[in-house]
């Protein structure tokens, strides 16, 4: 199992306190290629941010490849989401006066290695991406599905155990999303695990398991 | 340490105007800073040249009484006397030398071509009491002290004025005080034009009365103000007993203490270098203060690219790191135009102003480089801390929700 969720529960603190996740019990298995599908502010972003490690639960337990996630350190957590999870997101957060390649390497750089060294592992995932020869173009002179597999690169050069995307075709037509989707399964047949936050019924079909949320709550049947 | 410097560079290209903007608020801060101080230096320069050699003497010159004393009345008129030399080194062990001058306000030194006015009787240590430049011949020396020769030396000016050409006037003869002299020397000084004779051949001339112009008390060994209030009172106390006047009537003597004057514009200069510190820093830190103020909107405006990073796996040490060497290369980078520019402006001054009376060598030397060097270290740092650290609090998930 590369994740297991126990019991996870997670409220919002304010005048009138937002219980978000309710026991939420999970397990995905190594290598599986899973959507999360759920009507907007079900939960299912609350629930992303903490598989990626970008935010905490109350209460619960969490299980990423064999690891407690559970009351990190800032800097643990940024190490564990540097070495374990690659994220894509909707709008691919790409830094706009790095190119490419620089953006694809920039997590590399946060593992210390040199500079040559992952500029070498960047242009691998990029000709994966059949991008090699955007290398060097800035992320405003590329397409929205250039930018998306971009980012996929950038999730994929630390070599992840899971790669987490939230809304990865939310801002793609419909022929780019496609060709987006079939990167991912594409990634998935060669033994990647992949988890899709989306609320796209197509999305959610293509995958192999759709988990929906509901309420803060996965109905029975997906748990 | 070079990725972080290109990750610096990449950052501040990106942002061009705006580093631009803050750069010329610190670079004009420092530029600002090094010119007072530069400037302050060359004041005190000045004030250390003018004072050189002649910080710790004593000039006494006559006067009258202003209190009655042992049975003569007030109004008395007291006129320093060679014979007093011997009583005041006597008196003060510290007291190294005390030399007599003899002046002629009226004295016409006559040529063929022209004639001046002024004739300064004195020894020979004036050349270097006085700070003269010989350029031509010699000064006033033993021999003509001890034949009573008579000898003159003129100003440049003055030379010049009589003899057509300064150069040709050495082995000149002039007429003054109806006898001919020979000119020994031409000198040159900022502002001193008097023309100088042996003091001997002068007070024979004039009837070898002791009375003389002034007396030049030179005292070593003084530190404090108090030694050099202690040296001029005794001095008084010497020349009180020797022309029978009271040792408290301060009227009796013109006097001009040059150590406690010395000391009091040292301590005026001083805080005139303090003043230019203060002025100077707080230039600079409204610059910080500006470099600051862009680092937090620098930091503001990348909310979401810190959440990227952070999200990718930047450690709140790496955003703190990165933001903190921002500022300092920018504080650093255009620290260093304002010190070129501050430096380029006093050599300008330099070159213009740097050798006058009020303003003498206008420049910062290394040791005010490496004062700077390590202010601006400290001021980027401190600019770019609190920016810093808000970029730290900032949450990954909330940043990358910040579009």
């Amino acid at each position: 199992m590369i994740i297991t969720l126990r019991n996870i529960n997670k409220t919002y603190p304010g005048a009138v306190p937002l219980h978000v996740l309710k026991d939420i019990n999970l397990d995905i298995e190594r290598g599986e290629l899973v959507s999360i599908m759920g009507a907007s502010g079900s939960g299912k972003s609350t629930l992303l941010n903490i598989l990626g490690i970008l935010d905490n639960y109350d209460s619960g337990e969490y299980i990423l490849d064999g690891k407690l996630i559970k009351d990190l350190g800032e800097n643990r957590a940024a190490e564990l989401r540097n070495r374990l999870i690659g994220f894509v997101f909707q709008s691919f957060n790409l830094i706009s006066y790095k190119n490419a390649l620089e953006n694809v390497a920039l997590p590399l750089f946060y593992q210390g290695i040199g500079r040559r060294r992952r500029n070498a592992l960047a242009m691998e995932q990029l000709e994966r991406m059949g991008l090699a020869d955007r290398a060097h173009h800035l992320p405003g002179e590329l397409s929205g599905g250039q930018k998306q597999r971009v980012a996929i690169a950038r999730a994929l050069v630390t070599n992840p155990a899971i790669i987490l995307a939230d809304e990865p075709t939310g801002a793609l037509d419909s022929h780019t999303s496609k060709e987006v989707m079939e990167v991912f399964r594409q990634l998935n047949a060669d033994g990647m695990t992949v988890v899709i936050v989306t609320h796209d019924p197509g999305v959610g079909e293509s995958t192999n398991r759709i988990i929906r949320i509901v309420d803060g709550q996965i109905t029975p049947q997906n748990a | 340490m070079l990725d972080l410097i290109r990750e610096i560079g990449q950052t501040l290209r990106n942002n061009r105007l705006r580093t631009a903007l803050t750069g010329l608020a610190v670079a004009w801060g420092i530029f600002m800073l090094i010119v007072l101080l530069g400037a302050a230096r060359g004041v005190v320069n000045a004030f250390n040249y003018g004072a050189e050699d002649s910080s710790n003497r004593i000039s006494v010159w006559g006067s009258y009484t202003s209190m009655p004393y042992k049975g003569y009345k007030e109004g008395r008129r007291i006129q320093p006397r060679t014979s007093d030399i011997d009583a005041i080194m006597h008196d003060n062990p510290n007291v190294s030398s005390v030399v007599a001058f003899a002046r002629a306000d009226t004295a016409k030194i006559v040529t063929s071509r022209d004639f001046i006015t002024g004739l300064s009787a004195v020894f020979p240590q004036v050349e270097s009491s006085d700070r003269l430049t010989m350029l031509y011949g010699r000064f006033i020396n033993t021999p003509d002290i001890s034949g009573l020769r008579r000898s003159v030396v003129l100003h440049r000016t003055n030379a010049a004025l009589l003899f057509g050409d300064e150069e040709k006037a050495v082995g000149g003869t002039v007429s003054s005080l109806g006898l001919a002299w020979t000119v020994v020397g031409v000198y040159d000084h900022d502002w001193r034009t008097d023309s100088y004779a042996p003091y001997t051949t002068y007070k024979a001339i004039t009837g070898y009365s002791n009375d003389t112009y002034q007396l030049d008390v030179t005292v070593e060994n003084m530190s404090t103000e108090e030694d050099g209030i202690e040296a001029e009172r005794i001095m008084r106390a010497s020349l009180a007993r020797e022309h029978q006047f009271s040792p408290d009537d301060q009227s009796a003597l013109w006097t001009w203490n040059r150590f406690t004057d010395y000391l009091t514009n040292r301590a005026g200069l001083g805080y005139l270098n303090l003043a230019v510190w203060i002025i100077g820093i707080f230039t600079l830190l409204s610059g910080i203060v500006g470099v600051s103020n862009i680092m937090f909107v620098s930091v503001r405006e990348r909310t979401h690219e810190i959440g990227i990073r952070r999200a990718i796996g930047a450690k709140p040490r790496s955003i703190l790191a990165q933001v903190l060497a921002e500022s300092v290369a920018i504080t650093a980078l255009f620290g260093y135009i304002g010190v070129f520019l501050g430096m380029v402006v006093l050599q300008v001054i330099n070159i213009f102003f740097g050798q006058s009376d009020a303003l003498r060598n206008p420049t910062v030397d290394i040791s005010i480089a490496v004062e700077v060097t390590v202010a601006l270290v400290i001021a980027g740092t401190l600019a770019g801390l609190f920016p810093a650290l808000k970029a730290i609090k900032v949450k990954p998930v909330e940043a990358l929700r910040d579009e």
